[in-house]
This record gives structure tokens, C-alpha cells and sequence, in this order.
């Protein structure tokens, strides 16, 4: 578990030294991420110690994300003025990328693979 | 005694044991599937956190900076996504290319759409920047936010509601569209409802499980590329 978490930050902080030289205007973690995937492909078995530190945070991303997501609520007052907006947006908006995606998939894959 | 609920002890045994509680009553929940997406442990953990910071007078600011330690790891959690995107990858080579085409256009479609209908009823331009990464795993929406000019507490409940709504309708909208392969079921529950959709296509199958772990890993990948180097153009164009 240590040595997953080790290497979970040893990779975001490669993955902030990366952006913060190359300019780049994506997120350092996602750069992190990047690096990590790069690193197991051609490495991978030395690398699989990952593995449970990055099962216990991915299996609980809820719990992360849930102290700034429970600000939509609590300053609500800041937002109501575009509640109509969101609300087509976030649930009429998903409705209609799902019908769309799903039958350009649809169409997409039409020949079944084996 | 007043004083220890200001402490970042107080903030963390409350919201920890919130979500442990919600997570027990969701899989409890397993015989009502219909209701099951509305007892989402984001939903569910929401009632006893506001009742105690209201009732004790926390604010919304003091919260936050009594669960910075949660906050801090959704970095290496977004590190982490390339563990399970790494396994899926080896798993399906095979349609590599399907998935990617799959994946540009689907993220892309998803986004402008949340995106164009808040501009068509008005909204300005850091609610526009909160909705673009919509559809994507919640740690990643919350960086490419940060280049946005969205506002994170939007951001967050936005993604989780996309991921909600996803989870309910996608039976309804593969029974309209007739679809049973699960190729396609996977791609579009990870497409448009990231890691809540991933656990819902996993129930389809183990092979609509994979493929929607592939398409939340590069979705999320994809918008975080694209996103901040086209949104300067976009939010230029549309508070013109």
C-alpha cells in the first residue's frame, strides 16, 4: 500500500515538474497520469505495486470529491439564478448525448467483432 | 467541548462516517433497482453532512478546510485512473481503433451539448466553463475546471448528477434504440456517465464493464487534452 502511494505521488510530482516546463495547458496530475500509463506499458511488472493504492482511492472517489461537491447545495444561493440552465443542461443535456452516442456506437460497431 | 467541532478531526469523522453510511444503505438498496441510482452515496451522505454543519453553524468555508486531506488526494487518485485504463488496454487491442474514434466524438458531442444548452438559456461564461467537463471522472473535471474559469463546487455536483441521470435512463434509451450489444452499451455508459456509469455497465457484463472503464479512462484523458487548449476559443465566441 506504501510503496503504491509512493509511486502515485512520485508520478504527479514528475507529472507537475512536466507541465510546469513544457508549458503544456493540461492539468499536472493528468500529465502524471500520462507518465504512469507510459511507465507500465514498458515496464510494467515492477510497477504493479500500484495496484491497491490505486483500487482504495479509485473505489472511493465519492468520498474525495464529496466536501467540495456538497457546496452546490450549502451556496446554493450563489447559483439559483441559473438553475434552469443547469438543470437542462445536467439532465436534459446527459439524456441527449446518450441517445445520440448510443446510436452512433451503434452504427459504429455494427459488424460484431469475435 | 465547543471548540472541537472546528477542528479538521470533527470535519472528517462526520463526513467520513456519512459516506460509510451511505455506501452501506446503497448496496443494501441492490433489491430496489429502480430506485437505486436516487440512493447514490453522493445524495445520501449530503443529509446527516448539511444537517450537522448547519445545526453546529459551520460554514461552508470552514468545512472545506477541515476535509483538505480528502481534497488533496483526488491528485493521486487522478494519477491512479491509469491503473485500470493500463489493464483495459491490454484486454481490448483488438477494437482500438473503434474505441478511439468513439471516444473523440462522444466526449466531444457530450460536452458541447451540456455546454450549448446553458448558453442557449443564458448562463455566463464560468457556469459554461463548470459544464464543459461534465461527463468525465469527477478528480480530472476538477483540474481541467481550474483551467476553465469554472467553479468547482458546480463542477463536482454537475458530474455526479450527469452520472445519476446516466445510470437511469441508459436501460430506457438501450431498449428504445434496441441495443444488446455490449460493446456499445459499455462505451456510452463510460462516455457519457464516467465511474457511476462504469459500475452500472459492469451489471450489464463483465465485457460491457471493461469496455466502460476504457471509455472513462480515455474520455477523461481526451477532454482533459482538448478542453483547456480550445476553451479559450469557445468562451471568446459564445459571451461575444
Amino acid at each position: 500500500m506504501l510503496d503504491g502511494l509512493l509511486l502515485l505521488l512520485l508520478f504527479q510530482f514528475l507529472g507537475e515538474v512536466l507541465v510546469h516546463f513544457t508549458g503544456l495547458p493540461i492539468p499536472g496530475p493528468v500529465a502524471g497520469m500520462v507518465l504512469l500509463l507510459i511507465a507500465l506499458i514498458f515496464r510494467a511488472s515492477s510497477l504493479h505495486r500500484v495496484a491497491p493504492a490505486a483500487n482504495l482511492l479509485i473505489s472511493n472517489l465519492v468520498l474525495l470529491f464529496f466536501p467540495i461537491g456538497v457546496g452546490i447545495v450549502l451556496e446554493w444561493d450563489r447559483y439559483s439564478e441559473y438553475g434552469l440552465a443547469l438543470l437542462v443542461s445536467i439532465v436534459f443535456g446527459t439524456i441527449a448525448a446518450m441517445f445520440i452516442i448510443a446510436a452512433l456506437l451503434k452504427l459504429l460497431l455494427r459488424r460484431p467483432s469475435a | 467541548m465547543t471548540a472541537l467541532v472546528h477542528t479538521p478531526l470533527f470535519g472528517l469523522l462526520l463526513t467520513i462516517g456519512a459516506y460509510r453510511f451511505a455506501v452501506w444503505l446503497y448496496q443494501r438498496s441492490h433489491r430496489f433497482p429502480l430506485i437505486q441510482p436516487l440512493l447514490h452515496p453522493f445524495l445520501v451522505a449530503m443529509i446527516p453532512v448539511i444537517t450537522m454543519l448547519t445545526l453546529l453553524g459551520i460554514s461552508y468555508r470552514e468545512y472545506m478546510d477541515q476535509t483538505r486531506l480528502l481534497q488533496f488526494f483526488l491528485g493521486p487518485a487522478t494519477v491512479a485512473l491509469a491503473w485500470p485504463l493500463y489493464r483495459q488496454l491490454t484486454h481490448v487491442r483488438a477494437v482500438g481503433g473503434q474505441v478511439l474514434v468513439a471516444v473523440v466524438v462522444g466526449g466531444s458531442l457530450a460536452a458541447s451539448i451540456a455546454v450549448g444548452l446553458a448558453w442557449w438559456l443564458d448562463a455566463p461564461a464560468d457556469v459554461l466553463g463548470s459544464l464543459a467537463p461534465k461527463s468525465i471522472t469527477t478528480p480530472i473535471a476538477l483540474e481541467v475546471v481550474k483551467l476553465t474559469g469554472g467553479i468547482a463546487p458546480l463542477a463536482a455536483g454537475a458530474v455526479a448528477i450527469t452520472g445519476i441521470v446516466g445510470v437511469m435512463m441508459a436501460p430506457v434509451v438501450f431498449r428504445l434504440l434496441k441495443i444488446t450489444d455490449d460493446r456499445v452499451r459499455g462505451l456510452t455508459l463510460g462516455i457519457v456517465a464516467h465511474a457511476i456509469g462504469t459500475s452500472r455497465a459492469f451489471e450489464f457484463s463483465e465485457r460491457a464493464g471493461a469496455f466502460s472503464s476504457l471509455a472513462l479512462g480515455l474520455t477523461g484523458l481526451f477532454t482533459a487534452m482538448a478542453l483547456p487548449m480550445i476553451w479559450p476559443w469557445v468562451a471568446e465566441l459564445l459571451t461575444k
